[in-house]
C-alpha cells in the first residue's frame, strides 16, 4: 500500500492555482471577446 | 522491485497497431502542409494530379487517415498495453483481439481503395447526399466492428481480472483504458446505424434516398463522444504517467481521477446536438439544452486540469522547484516524452477555451464552419492528442522493441519545433475565422477573400511548413529508432505515478460499473430519444446521392 | 477497497466552485443574447422535396428571390445548388438600407451552407429542409454571402452578393 510520505501531507498546490489563474482570465478574455463579436453583429430574428 | 513482463507475442501485438497508426500519420499528415501551403497561395496540387485529383481529395485523405486510422490504431495498441501491464495478467482471449485488430486493418484498406480512386472523396464526415462507393462504408464499418470487438477482449480479461482478485480497487491504468474503451462502443452506435441503416444500403442501390438530416443526427451522436475517445487516452497518460516522467510526482487525486473518467462516460454522449446548432431542422430548445449539459463536461476538464497540473507541481517541487511557476522549469524538460506531453498540455489550454466558445450556443453563429474551427481542432486532436502520443512513443517504442531511442535531443526539437508551428498556424486559423473565413475552401484560389486576410493566409502556410518539418524528424526519428541497432540495456521501465492517497480509500462506487452504464443510457435516452424519435417517425428518404468531385 | 467517501482536497473543491460560478456566468450571457437581443439560432420550418423544389411552380424557389411583405420587410427565397453548377439562386440581392430581410434558403441537391459576411447569418442549408433567419442591414455596403459547408470541388468558388444602398 502507498506509503505517506511527510511530504505529500504538507503538499499544497498553490503554484497550480497560479496557472489555473492565469488560464481562466485568458479563458474569459477570448470568451469575452468573441460573444462581443456575436452582440455587434446583431439579432436574427 | 522488477516490473511485469510482457510476451513478445504481446508486445508485436501492441507494435502492429502502433506501425498501422505511424504509417497512417506518415501518409495523412503530408497532405496538411500542402493544404496550409495552398491557403498561403502556394499552390503545389497541379503536381500530384497523377496520384491526387484535387485539394478535396487529399483533404479527404488528411481527415480520414490523421484524425479517424492514426487515433484508433494508436488508442487500441496503448489501451491493450495498460490493460495488460496495469492488471498483471495476459488477455483472457488474445485471438478475439487478434480478430479485431485484422479488421480494423481490412476495413483501411477497403475503405483506402475508393479514396484513392476519387470515388470517395466526401471529407472525414462523408455528409449524404454526397455518396461515396460503397466500399468505403463497409470499410468504415469494418474499423469500427474490429475496435468494438478488440474493445469485447479488454472486458474480458478485465473481468476474469476481476474475479481473480475480489476486492482490491483496480490498478488506474487499466480502469481508466477500460473506461474508454466502453465510451466508444456506446459513441460508435450513432455511426454504426447511420452507416447500416442508411448509407450502405443506399450506396448499394438498395434504397433510393436517404434523410440528411437524420444522417447528421447519427453522425454527431458518435462524432461529439469520439473526441473523448481520442482524449482520454492522453489524459490517461498525463494522469498517471507523466507525474512520474517529470520528476517522479505522484497523482494528486486518484479519486477524482476515477470520477472524470466516469463523468466523460456519462455526460459526453449525450450532448452531440451542440455540432447541429445552426442545423435547420433541429429546434432551438433541443440545442440550448444539449448546450447546457455541455457545460456540464467543463466540469471533469477542469477536474482534469487541476489534478493533472498539481501532480506536476508535485514533481517539480520534488525536483526543488520554487515559487508560484518556475517550479515549471524543475519539470524534465530534458525527456522527449515529458516535453512533447507538457507542450501538448499548454496547447491543449487553447483548445479548450476555444472548445468552450464554440459550445456557447448562439455564439456558434460567429464561429460555425469558419476556419476557426479547424484551428480550434488542431489544438486538441492535432497537438494535445497527437504531440502526446508522439510523447508516449518516445517510450514505448523501446519499450515494445527493445531498441533504443534514436536521438533523444532531435525528439525534444521535434516537440518544441511542433509547438511552435501550431502556434503560427492555429493562431492564424482562428484569427482567419472571426474575420468570416470558411473552412474546407482552397482559399488560395476563392474568389471572395478580402485582402485583409492575406497576412493570415501567409501565416498558415508558415505554420505548415515548420508543421512539415517536425513532423518529419517525428517519422525519422520513429523509423530510425525501429531499426536501430543499439539495444537498451534492460527493459524501458514503464512509468506509473503512484497516487498520493493511498488508493485503498478510493471509494467503492467508483469501481462499480453498473451505475455509471445504466446512468450514460439513461441520459441518452433523454437527451436523444425524443429528437430521434421524432426525425424517425417523420423520416423523408428524398435524397438521392451525388458525385459532384 | 473500504471508503465510501470521497475525500477532495480544498484548494481543489474551491477550483470546482469556482468552475460552477463561472458556468452560470456564462450560460446567463448566453440567455440573455439568444432570449433577450434577439441572437438565435434556427428553427425547423418547413419540409421540402429536393428533387422538386427547384422547378414545382408552386414551390417559392422555382422562382427564387426577394419578395417585399411590408415596407422595408422582404422575404428572400434562396436556392443553393451543386447542380449544373455550384451556385445560389439569386445571385446578387439589393435592397435599401435599413431592410429587414428574412432568408428561406434550401438546397436542391448536397448539403450547403450560408454565411452572410459580417452579421450572424450562418447556417446549414440541407436538402429536404428550410433554413430561415432574419437580418435587419442598417449600414449601406455589398455583404457577400459564402458557402460554409463542402458540396463538391465547386464549394469554394460558391457564392453571391448583398447589395445595401444608402
Ligand atoms: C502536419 C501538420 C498539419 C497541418 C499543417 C495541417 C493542416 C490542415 C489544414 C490547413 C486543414 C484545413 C483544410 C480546410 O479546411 O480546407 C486541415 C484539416 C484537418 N486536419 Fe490537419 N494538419 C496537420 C496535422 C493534422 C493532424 C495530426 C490531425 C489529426 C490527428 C489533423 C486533422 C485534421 C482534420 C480532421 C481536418 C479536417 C478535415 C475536413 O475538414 O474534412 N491534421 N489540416
Ligand atoms: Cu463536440
Ligand atoms: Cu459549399
Amino acid at each position: 500500500m502507498a506509503k505517506k510520505d511527510k511530504d505529500d501531507e504538507d503538499f499544497r498546490p498553490t503554484g497550480t492555482i497560479a496557472v489555473l489563474a492565469i488560464f481562466v482570465v485568458t479563458l474569459i478574455a477570448i470568451w469575452a471577446t468573441i460573444y462581443m463579436i456575436l452582440v455587434g453583429r446583431g439579432g436574427t430574428l | 522491485m522488477k516490473q511485469y513482463q510482457l510476451s513478445t507475442g504481446e508486445k508485436k501485438f501492441i507494435g502492429s497497431h502502433l506501425l498501422v497508426a505511424i504509417l497512417s500519420l506518415a501518409v495523412g499528415s503530408l497532405f496538411g502542409p500542402l493544404q496550409a501551403f495552398e491557403h498561403a497561395g502556394w499552390d503545389f496540387y497541379p503536381y500530384l494530379r497523377p496520384w491526387i485529383k484535387s485539394y478535396y481529395q487529399g483533404l479527404t485523405v488528411h481527415g480520414v487517415l490523421n484524425a479517424l486510422v492514426w487515433t484508433t490504431f494508436f488508442i487500441m495498441g496503448f489501451l491493450t498495453f495498460n490493460v495488460i501491464f496495469g492488471l498483471k495478467r495476459p488477455l483472457k482471449n488474445p485471438t478475439l483481439n487478434k480478430v479485431g485488430f485484422w479488421l480494423m486493418v481490412v476495413g483501411v484498406v477497403a475503405a483506402a481503395i475508393p479514396i484513392l480512386a476519387n470515388q470517395a472523396t466526401v471529407l472525414f464526415t462523408f455528409y449524404p447526399p454526397l455518396k461515396a462507393n460503397w466500399a468505403f462504408y463497409v470499410g468504415l464499418t469494418l474499423v469500427v466492428v474490429g475496435s468494438w470487438v478488440e474493445g469485447w477482449g479488454l472486458f474480458m480479461t478485465f473481468a476474469a481480472w476481476r474475479k481473480e482478485n475480489p476486492n482490491v480497487t483496480s490498478p488506474f491504468i487499466a480502469f481508466a483504458s477500460v473506461v474508454t474503451a466502453l465510451l466508444w462502443q456506446i459513441c460508435t452506435l450513432g455511426v454504426a446505424v447511420e452507416i447500416l441503416t442508411m448509407l450502405l444500403p443506399w450506396s448499394l442501390g438498395l434504397i433510393e434516398g436517404v434523410d440528411p438530416q437524420l444522417a447528421r443526427t447519427y453522425f454527431w451522436f458518435t462524432g461529439h463522444p469520439l473526441v473523448y475517445f481520442w482524449l482520454l487516452p492522453a489524459y490517461l497518460s498525463w494522469y498517471a504517467m507523466l507525474p512520474k516522467q517529470a520528476g517522479n510526482g505522484k497523482m494528486f487525486s486518484d479519486s477524482l481521477a476515477r470520477l472524470s473518467f466516469w463523468v466523460f462516460l456519462v455526460l459526453s454522449t449525450p450532448i452531440g446536438i451542440h455540432h447541429q446548432y445552426v442545423d435547420p431542422g433541429v429546434s432551438p430548445a433541443w440545442k440550448f439544452l444539449h448546450s447546457m449539459f455541455t457545460f456540464g463536461v467543463f466540469f471533469p476538464s477542469m477536474m482534469t486540469a487541476f489534478t493533472v497540473v498539481a501532480s506536476l507541481e508535485h514533481a517539480g517541487r520534488k525536483n526543488g522547484g520554487k515559487g508560484a511557476l518556475a517550479w515549471i522549469g524543475k519539470l524534465n524538460w530534458a525527456d522527449p516524452s515529458v516535453a512533447a506531453q507538457l507542450l501538448a498540455g499548454i496547447l491543449f489550454f487553447f483548445g479548450g477555451i476555444g472548445g468552450l466558445t464554440n459550445a456557447s450556443y448562439n455564439v456558434n453563429l460567429v464561429l460555425h464552419n469558419t476556419a476557426f474551427i479547424p484551428g480550434h481542432f488542431h489544438l486538441t486532436v492535432a497537438t494535445a492528442v497527437t504531440l502526446s502520443f508522439m510523447g508516449i512513443s518516445y517510450w514505448l517504442l523501446p519499450y515494445l522493441t527493445g531498441r533504443k531511442l534514436w536521438q533523444p535531443k532531435w525528439a525534444v526539437a521535434q516537440s518544441w519545433i511542433w509547438f511552435i508551428g501550431m502556434i503560427i498556424f492555429s493562431n492564424s486559423m482562428h484569427v482567419l475565422g472571426l474575420l468570416g473565413a470558411p473552412r474546407r475552401v482552397p482559399l488560395g484560389l476563392a474568389p471572395y477573400v478580402p485582402a485583409e486576410w492575406n497576412s493570415r493566409l501567409f501565416q498558415v502556410g508558415v505554420g505548415g511548413a515548420i508543421l512539415f518539418i517536425s513532423g518529419s524528424i517525428y517519422l525519422t526519428i520513429m523509423l530510425m529508432t525501429a531499426l536501430n541497432k543499439e539495444k537498451v540495456t534492460e527493459e524501458v521501465e514503464v512509468p506509473i505515478a503512484e497516487s498520493m492517497q493511498d488508493v485503498s480509500l478510493t471509494p467503492v462506487w467508483l469501481d462499480r460499473w453498473a451505475p455509471w452504464i445504466y446512468g450514460a443510457l439513461g441520459l441518452i435516452v433523454l437527451m436523444y430519444g425524443p429528437v430521434l424519435f421524432e426525425m424517425i417517425k417523420n423520416i423523408a428518404l428524398t435524397s438521392p446521392g451525388f458525385r459532384v468531385w | 477497497m473500504s471508503a465510501n467517501k470521497i475525500h477532495i482536497d480544498r484548494y481543489e473543491r474551491n477550483w470546482m466552485m469556482f468552475t460552477a460560478v463561472l458556468l452560470v456566468l456564462f450560460a446567463t450571457a448566453v440567455s440573455v443574447s439568444a432570449f433577450g437581443m434577439g441572437i438565435q439560432v434556427p428553427a425547423p420550418e418547413q419540409r421540402v422535396d429536393p428533387k422538386t423544389v427547384g422547378t414545382d411552380p408552386n414551390s417559392p424557389w422555382s422562382s427564387p428571390g426577394l419578395r417585399e411583405v411590408a415596407p422595408g420587410k422582404y422575404d428572400a427565397y434562396i436556392l443553393a445548388r451543386a447542380v449544373p453548377t455550384w451556385e445560389y439562386l439569386p445571385k446578387e440581392i439589393t435592397i435599401p438600407a435599413g431592410s429587414s430581410v428574412s432568408f428561406y434558403v434550401t438546397s436542391s441537391d448536397v448539403q450547403h451552407g450560408f454565411k452572410i459576411q459580417d452579421t450572424n447569418a450562418n447556417f446549414m442549408v440541407l436538402p429536404g429542409q428550410v433554413s430561415k433567419l432574419t437580418i435587419k442591414f442598417d449600414k449601406p455596403g455589398t455583404y457577400n454571402y459564402i458557402c460554409t459547408e463542402y458540396c463538391g470541388s465547386g464549394h469554394g468558388i460558391m457564392y453571391g452578393a448583398i447589395i445595401v444602398t444608402p
